[in-house]
């Protein structure tokens, strides 16, 4: 802790010591106002209107895929000296600020209003709510300084996106909030610059840097603290050493004295230590490697848990204290053969246990492989389509996010506020394997592909600890394991999973015209998780469920003393089914095979562009997802918190892109039809029943039509359904 | 006898076309060397992570013309990237090809690079290749660009980067073995001053955005690589490079002698 004091007073004299240099400000120096309108629609037939954002998570904000908005941007940027340069932005957000809010007044107003709304959305709150009251904020100031002299280039004051650094440690806060992350950085280098630095202390984000998304009560002293050293000394050489220290720190309770100051103590400590090298021997080949450390220690105060319920934590940092490594290492070999044919190749290892709080949650693609699609991954999006409870209707996989993955170092993954036409965010957090990818260009056709092979360290049974109960863990299973997996999730229970994935593409400018643009994919990935493979695992004795209308005699099997996962895996009622037949209300988990998750993942891509006018381009996109998945019929119930559950998957999804330029105008507009079907097929060993009108009412599927409930009391279909969707995103930019 | 007769068949259209491929192709290829991505000899890259070491380090330079077409590929030393999704396949780079096809031509470039040509080297048609949009990269040439050599300055419908080249083809005839180039390698900047046509500044120091080892008036070239000697790759065409860039500001800090640049030929 002392260290930190003396490195913060050491920061602040430094910055004390540059403030001289105001005296030198120059006449007539000039401010630059710039703006930007961007005006956004939506459109979609989920018809909801919650926010001008098409998802989120975050309890208490809306989302929805209608509604129309406008949001302004002013970029102020001025240079009183040559020492100094001062740049901020002014801006407005969309979030609730519909056009039919009409200018924002009247609304709901919390503060009168009995019983208080529990959240404001779609504008309801009107003026009274910022998110809907067209309120301008300041959304960053910096100044930077470049005093010239011979220990620092720059020291920056101010906002920063920490695009500085590394995605692995400190990595770059996303677009949207890139002028959220407030720091005092000094960049520098010596030895004739051959050795470069960049030293840093970011004020900790209250909003998402702690355990359980919160850095707890005490948040104005928490901070990160990041050092990174650069060394070139040759041509074909060079090494970045990086330090990264996170304290998010408390009052501390047990101090009474009050006549000294109060103590502190530390909720949530997390250093990260990280090494890349690079050789780069000729432009044929490039070689790069990196390790990275990282321990993290969280105390049960004020808000960090001690553990999670084992399949419905939430967190962005698993619990108590932890230690890992990752590494990372890629091979470039530049057209060997000189006719166009490259190759890379990824070595990756990520650490069950590694965490860096600041790691990129979203701005960076840590991983050579394009990972999963986006179109299957959450269910909508829509984050109330889970089916699990009553009250929220079950839906089947629409349209999810375009495109592939990009793939991030952290469980604090950020898809927040995104639409349909951004690229989706997973964790990689566990991974180990390797991507080869070789690309190959013969004049107009581009070639491409991978393959990717991916073993996990979250490979264990019983959370890796079987002297534990099952049922609290150290780690966050945010949105569980089951269906095609939610971004965020890298644990589960019981896992036993390895990925294949193989790509081929193909783009070729077909010469007709001014060229049309003709490119494909074709996609596979064929995942198989056994999860629980140890048989002193299964919940109860065998012969436990004898079948034939008789119940279960619920003894227990436990796997360590006093521990058994019948405290999650629980057995079912004996219920007289749809056709008067008496069964029970879901299979027992009585075998091994019961969890086994298998899936067959195809996706053929086929499209084309044309250039109809300098200002306009437009293409259009066809893909067919055929997704065979089983995922632990009805015993594990994976199904229950994800709405791409155990079935046959077919998507068709078609893509109307276009963009139009005009002056200092951009216009882009995106066109999205689903359409396809599911067929469920949960196994057997269960009685299924008809739905009732309450059901029917609940889930949206109809009345007498069959299924059975969870052990949530959510209900699961049995019927094959079709699914349409549309939705539309389209925007302006002006520059002014 | 069927078979013998396709195989046959398909060997003898498959040299047709190749034959004929090569009889109406030309092209020619430079190299520059590795590790000259620094202007003058001082320019470093911007802080920020997406500004990958060697992607704006020129390597290859090919020029193929075909059927009233003319294709250039620039290689560089680093794979390329998008990071900002601008969907051709590249992001950070630009490129600005000047060419000398005949006598006569321009001196004075494009505003943002802050370079000339001499008299002896004058281009007569420049080609840019920018993985900004066709419409945006026409608006700044025709907003931004002298009027009497907007016609002169040529943009692909399509600009595409693949493995390590950005590639582009125009409408432009001639023997591409005869004519004078050089490429400049500068960054794609979606936000550019008034008077930079998309492309990224050069300060004193380097920021997280803007490349450093210049200064902070615009009297140094922003140029980050360019070709130089006979555009063989050898080591001598660093220096030949750095003397081309070399600059000198006066205290107000305009040009008082300006980088010029001069055409690489095969001939």
């Amino acid at each position: 802790m002392r260290f930190f004091r003396g490195f913060a007073i050491g920061l602040l004299a430094a910055a004390a010591a540059l403030t001289p240099m105001a005296a030198f400000a120059a006449d007539g120096q000039t401010m630059i106002i710039t703006g930007e309108d961007y005006t956004k629609w939506l459109w979609g037939t989920q018809r909801t209107d919650g926010s001008l954002y098409n998802f989120t998570t975050v309890p208490g904000e809306g989302y929805g895929d209608n509604g129309q908005g406008t949001e302004i941007n002013f970029l102020v940027a001025s240079r009183p000296s040559k020492y100094i340069e001062v740049t901020a932005r002014i801006q407005s957000r969309f979030s609730q600020n519909q056009w039919t809010n009409f200018g924002g007044f009247g609304g709901i107003n919390p503060a009168t209003t009995e019983p208080p709304p529990s959240s404001c959305t779609g504008g309801d709150c009107g003026e009274f709510d910022p998110r809907s009251n067209e309120y301008i904020k300041m959304r960053g100031l910096t100044a930077r300084f470049t005093p010239g002299y011979k220990w620092v280039d720059s020291v920056t004051i101010g906002s920063t996106d920490l695009g500085m650094f590394d995605p692995f440690t400190i990595g770059k806060i996303r677009y949207i909030d890139r002028d959220n992350a407030k720091a005092v950085l000094f960049q520098g280098s010596v030895a004739d610059r051959k050795l470069g630095y960049d030293l840093i202390r970011v004020s900790l984000p209250r909003l998402w840097a702690g355990p359980n998304f919160t850095t707890g009560d005490y948040t104005a002293a928490d901070g990160a603290y990041g050092l990174q050293l650069k060394l070139a000394p040759a041509q074909m050489f060079d090494l970045v050493g990086i330090v990264e220290r996170v304290r998010d720190i408390e009052v501390d309770s047990r101090d009474q004295d009050f006549d000294d100051g109060r103590d502190v103590r530390t909720r949530f400590e997390n250093d990260v230590y990280g090494l890349k090298l690079g050789i780069h021997p000729s432009s044929m080949f490039d070689i790069r490697a990196a390790a990275y450390f990282s321990d993290a220690k969280s105390e049960a105060i004020a808000g960090a848990p001690a553990n999670f319920f084992s399949i419905s934590g939430f967190s962005p940092v698993p619990a108590g204290e932890l230690d890992d490594e990752s590494y990372k290492g890629n091979v470039d070999i530049n057209d060997p053969f000189g006719i166009g044919l490259s190759f890379n190749v990824e070595y990756f290892n990520i650490g069950a246990q590694y965490v860096s709080m600041l790691a990129a949650r979203r701005e960076a693609d840590v991983l050579l492989t394009e990972g999963r699609d986006g179109a299957f991954a959450f269910p909508g999006p829509d984050n109330s389509a889970f089916g699990v409870f009553p009250g929220n209707a079950t839906r089947i996989g629409f349209g999810g996010w375009q495109g592939p993955a990009q793939q991030v170092a952290t469980i604090n993954v950020d898809n927040e506020f995104t639409d349909f036409d951004e690229p989706l965010a997973e964790t990689v957090i566990g991974w180990k394997g390797i991507t080869l990818a070789p690309t190959w260009t013969l004049g107009n056709l581009d070639l491409s592909g991978e393959y990717t092979k991916v073993d996990y360290n979250t490979n264990w049974q019983a959370w890796g600890d079987a002297s534990l109960p099952v049922s609290s863990t150290i780690y966050p299973n945010m949105d569980s394991d089951a269906g095609f997996r939610s971004f965020r999730n890298a644990y589960a229970p019981f896992q036993d999973r390895e990925t294949d994935i193989f790509v081929l593409r193909a783009k070729y400018l077909l010469d007709v015209g001014k060229g049309v643009d003709v490119f494909g994919k074709v996609k596979w990935i064929d995942e198989t998780d056994d999860r629980m493979t140890d048989a002193s695992f299964l919940p109860y004795q065998a012969g436990d469920c004898p079948g034939g209308g008789a119940g279960c005699a619920n003894n227990q099997r436990f796997y360590s003393a006093g521990n058994s996962t019948s405290s999650i895996y629980n057995n079912p009622p004996v219920i007289t089914g749809a056709n008067g037949v008496v069964g029970y209300q879901w299979k027992p988990f009585d075998s091994l095979s019961d969890d086994d998750r298998d899936m067959s993942y195809q996706l053929i891509q086929l499209g084309a562009g044309y250039q109809l006018s300098d200002n306009l381009y437009s293409s259009l996109t066809f893909e067919v997802y055929d997704v065979d998945l089983q995922d632990g019929n009805t015993a594990f119930q994976a199904y229950q918190l994800h709405s791409m559950a155990s079935g046959d998957h077919e998507k068709n999804k078609a893509i109307l892109f276009a963009r139009y330029t005009l002056g200092g105008a951009e216009f882009g507009f995106n066109y999205e039809y689903n359409w396809g079907t599911f067929d469920p097929d949960f196994g057997s060993g269960f009685v299924p029943t008809a739905a009732t009108s309450q059901i029917a009412q609940d889930f949206g599927v109809p009345v007498g039509s069959l299924g059975f409930a969870g052990r949530f009391g959510g209900w699961n279909s049995l019927e094959e359904r079709d699914f349409r969707q549309q939705r539309l995103k389209a925007f302006m930019k002006v520059r002014f | 006898m069927r078979t013998t007769f396709w195989k046959t068949g398909a060997l003898a259209v498959a040299a047709g076309l190749l034959l004929a491929s090569a009889a109406t192709a030309q092209k020619v290829s430079f190299k520059d060397p590795t590790g000259d991505d620094n202007g003058p000899g001082t320019y470093t890259y911007p802080t920020d992570a997406v500004y990958k070491r060697g992607s704006f380090d020129l390597t290859g330079f090919d020029v193929e013309s075909k059927g009233g077409k003319t294709t250039f590929d620039v290689t560089l030393n680093s794979p390329l990237d998008d990071p900002w999704g601008m969907k051709v396949g590249f992001a950070t780079q630009m490129i600005f090809i000047f060419i000398d096809t005949g006598a006569g031509g321009f001196t004075d470039t494009v505003p943002g690079l802050n370079v000339k040509f001499d008299e002896a080297n004058a281009w007569d048609k420049l080609v840019i290749l920018s993985p900004q949009p066709l419409g945006r990269v026409k608006d700044e040439v025709s907003s931004k660009a002298a009027a009497d050599r907007q016609g002169a300055i040529l943009i692909p419908s399509r600009t595409k980067g693949a493995g390590r080249t950005i590639s582009g083809t125009v409408d432009l005839e001639g023997d591409p073995s005869q004519w004078g180039y050089q490429v400049v390698v500068q960054s794609n900047e979606g936000f550019p001053a008034d008077n930079d046509l998309l492309t990224r500044k050069v300060n004193e120091y380097e920021g997280q955005h803007r490349f450093g080892g210049g200064t902070d008036t615009d009297c140094d070239p922003h140029a980050i690589d360019i070709l130089a000697g006979s555009g063989t790759g050898d080591a001598s065409e660093v220096q030949a490079q750095h003397d081309m860039l070399k600059y000198e500001c006066n205290p107000d800090g305009s040009a008082k002698t300006g980088a010029v640049l001069k055409m690489v030929r095969k001939s």
